[in-house]
């Protein structure tokens, strides 16, 4: 379809990225409107489960976004996702989902120009790779029957 | 019935041109180095060795997976069905057997479940007997054999070069009096005499028959037999037997919704009672809580109480559980020790 | 191996007569001559029925976590099963006076799926080992097959033989597989193009058939209630919408991540011989590589999924 426009989730913490979202937003920078933000309490709070289903669901790409490692509002919870999203990045890499559906970043309360950058980047990297085909549960997908 | 007939095998693929312009047809290809139960739509598709596979040909008529409905927010409707009746080509006896034991279940009675009469009812049931027995198999401590007819339409005997084609049911003997360019000629004594032998020949290989006849009586006062306990230890509580068996029929209903179109579909699926939340209720209890109450289940569902409720073995003697747990727990090994405890 | 068969039988008479343990988790003889089936031994006359061969494919380790019964178990432990127990003692899951390890060392196991293929289901009456083949035979038929055809896929590139940690090692230990072996598979499919691999899983995948014996055959997959079974919110479809399938298999080597010890009992428990344990081995490279964990080596060590470093890398972040 000529007309298609990457579907992307982002999740953002709560006291770091989502905060420079706002800040990208109250400043009036623009960037690409594609995404969907899920607010959660902290990057640790993803668990890879919420990534595979929303490719599952028809979502292009996924986001995740958190405080830079250092400056976690629980202290750690970022380091431990950090690691959850090396493996989790590297078996979709392994079984053929383009690398560029799922990523990651650190940006923090104040950069409200990085997460415009941010966006932009995994937005264009999406569009160029064309809508999501594969982990997608479609009606074309329904099973082996007769 | 009719006279038996006689297909060269290297006419195979003509019969199988006829089922196709008249049939869905389903038989044993390999895929991917697995021999399954697949609808083919080309004669080469079969070929007649007809490979055992690891599962049961149950999910041509009670698929894995099977979309009953679709809809949205105001409406649904029903799914139809194949647009052909189906036959299927290179069942074993046992599968066969198997079939007419589910159709007990979904397709006689009060109440018939119109998804598997849709596919059933006018299926053509063609078995290819069991030249030899595979390892596991023990149809014959069940009442059936290598050459058992329960449940076929039409039976093929290999004997070498060609199939001795005999009915087995008046859909069968339809079949074969009506169907054009079938490329069958009369069976003479001699491939009478050699079908016979093969027949013969297949039953003497038949491993040694444990007497089961008193089983479901055993099974009655087995209740709290300590036997359980020691098979349920190894047991890992997964659904491969149930699921390759041919007689195992539990299924769970469940809506999903089809993402991005405002849809969804309701799916019936197989389940299992060997998997730990068959029975758990709403409340939290489940009155099978470990393994040794699902695996008692099991067995008692096959053994006893379909026996009780249908008077008939829910166990046609495959062979897939045995061949494929990941632990070795061997079906017959289980009924042997149940005869010898008494 | 019949040396270790012997010393195996007296380890645990010796055992039990000495009350040491009260019951000994190993294999004996299985229904055909390719296969072993787990028991539990609890008296000296039955620890003549103890097994140790090629045949003996399952992971025992997993019996060792809720056996369910009085005092200490011992367990008849191949390399890979030691690994897995060494692993529960990292993850807090046992006590080590919990269990008495004795050590078998092992030259790999038959992947009795492999054999049933190659012998096209007949019955096997027996089977030897010959010039370094394997010989299969039945009524009327003879099959010859190298090891590497009918051994497990994990057996062919196995680091860890001998369990790390025992209280008992019977024999001589055996060799590991040349380093570098373990990874080379995983290197070659690495090579494919990305679509090409996404091929690959989709078409083992499109025979799964959701039976979860490879979920419950490994020794690490304990959690009372799994992700598939939870139904609130449940995560997957319970049906085998290939996609439903892809997720539970992506979703169940996440969660062995940093835990899987490679026996291989998921990939031998598969009735229908898919290659999901490339998935694990895939993780556990990257656990190994980035890390620097292996799982079942260190009974003392955190598991690296459950812990993490300030300096770890995090060149795949924007």
């Amino acid at each position: 379809m000529k007309d298609w426009q990457p579907k992307i989730l982002a999740f953002l913490c709560n006291w770091c990225s989502y905060a420079g979202a706002d800040l990208a937003g109250v400043s009036r920078i623009q960037y690409p409107p594609n995404i969907r933000v899920v607010r959660i309490p902290c990057s640790g709070r993803v668990n890879p489960i919420f990534v595979l289903k929303s490719l599952q669901n028809g979502f292009d790409g996924v986001l995740v976004s958190g405080c830079h490692p250092g400056d976690c509002h629980y202290i750690s919870g970022n380091y431990v996702a950090r690691r959850k999203f090396a493996v989790l990045k590297s078996l979709l890499e392994f079984v053929g989902v383009e690398p560029g559906r799922v990523q990651f970043s650190w940006v923090s309360a104040g950069e409200g120009e990085k997460f415009a950058e941010v966006v932009t980047k995994v937005t264009e990297d999406i569009r160029k790779l064309g809508p999501a085909t594969r982990l997608v549960k479609n009606a074309v997908s329904a099973g082996a029957e007769a | 019935m009719s006279k038996p007939l006689k297909l060269e095998k290297k006419r195979f693929g003509e019969f199988v041109d006829v089922l196709l312009s008249r049939y869905w047809v389903f038989g044993p290809v390999e895929v991917d180095g697995v021999a399954r139960f697949r609808r083919i739509e080309s004669a080469d598709a079969l070929k007649p060795g007809f490979p055992g596979t690891v599962e049961s040909p149950k999910g041509v008529f009670f698929p894995q997976m099977e979309t009953m409905l679709t809809g949205d927010r105001n409406e649904a409707a029903s799914t139809s069905g194949p647009e052909e009746p189906i036959a299927i080509v290179g069942a074993r006896p046992c599968d066969a057997r198997a079939l007419l034991m589910l159709d007990r279940v979904f397709g006689t009675g009060e109440r018939t479940d119109p998804y598997w009469t849709r596919r059933y009812r006018d299926a053509l049931v063609v078995v290819a007997g069991c030249t030899e027995p595979m390892a596991g198999c023990f149809c014959n401590w069940l009442g059936s054999g290598p050459f058992g007819r329960t449940g076929a339409d039409i039976m093929l005997t290999d004997t070498g070069d060609a199939f001795v084609v005999e009915a087995c049911s008046e859909k069968g003997s339809g079949f074969l009096e009506q169907a054009k360019g079938l490329s069958l000629s009369e069976a003479s004594g001699e491939d009478q005499s050699k079908a016979e032998g093969v027949r013969s020949a297949a039953e003497s290989a038949m491993p040694e028959k444990t007497d089961v006849s008193s089983l479901k009586e055993i099974l009655d006062r087995s209740w709290d037999s300590p036997l359980w306990d020691r098979l349920a230890e190894r047991c890992l509580s997964c659904a491969a037997c149930a699921y390759l068996c041919p007689t195992c029929h539990c299924f769970d209903i469940q809506d999903e919704k089809l993402p991005g179109t405002g849809r969804y579909r309701r799916i019936r699926i197989w389940d299992s009672c060997m998997a730990p939340l068959f029975t758990k209720e709403a409340s939290g209890h489940n009155p099978r809580p470990a393994g040794r109450e699902r695996l008692r289940q099991r067995v008692m569902h096959k053994f006893n109480y379909f026996v009780e409720a249908c008077n008939e073995t829910a166990c046609v003697g495959c062979g897939r559980c045995v061949r494929s747990c990941p632990v070795n727990i061997d079906i017959r090994e289980v009924l042997a020790e149940f005869v010898n405890a008494g | 191996m019949a040396g270790v068969e012997q010393a195996l039988r007296e380890t645990a008479r010796e055992l039990l007569r000495e009350g040491k343990v009260g019951t000994i988790i190993g294999y004996v003889r299985g229904s055909t001559p390719f296969r072993s089936t787990p028991a539990f031994i609890e008296n000296e006359e039955e620890a003549d029925r103890l097994v140790f061969d090629v045949t003996c494919g399952s992971n025992l380790a997993r019996y060792v976590r809720n056996h369910g019964r009085d005092g200490r178990v011992a367990i008849v432990a191949k390399g890979c099963d030691g690994r897995a127990v060494v692993q529960y003692l990292s993850e807090g899951q046992l006590k080590r006076d919990d269990v008495l390890i004795v050590g078998v060392p092992c030259t790999g196991v038959l992947d009795h799926g492999k054999v049933s293929r190659l012998v096209r289901n007949r019955n096997v009456t027996g089977f030897r080992e010959e010039n370094g083949k394997l010989v299969f035979e039945g009524d009327g038929f003879e099959v010859t097959a190298d090891r590497e055809d009918v051994l497990a896929d994990s057996c062919l590139r196995c680091r860890y033989p001998n369990p790390p940690v025992h209280d008992v090692f019977l024999d001589e230990p055996a060799e590991a597989a040349p380093d570098g072996l373990h990874w080379q598979e995983l290197e070659k499919f690495e090579q494919m193009a990305a679509q090409e691999r996404w091929a690959f899983f989709e078409k083992e995948f499109a025979r799964c058939i959701r039976c979860y014996a490879c979920r419950n055959a490994c020794p690490m997959c304990y959690c009372e209630e799994c992700f598939v079974d939870q139904s609130d919110p449940q995560w997957i479809g319970k049906g085998i919408d290939p996609s439903d399938t892809m997720l539970f298999h992506l979703v169940r080597a996440l969660h062995t991540a940093g835990r899987c010890v490679e026996c291989g009992a998921c990939e031998r428990a598969c009735p229908l011989g898919i290659r999901l344990d490339l998935l694990n081995s895939k993780l556990e490279r990257e656990v190994h590589d980035r890390f620097g964990y292996t799982p079942g080596t260190d009974p003392d060590e955190t598991p690296a999924m459950a812990t993490y470093d300030e300096e770890d890398k995090q060149e795949f972040m924007l």
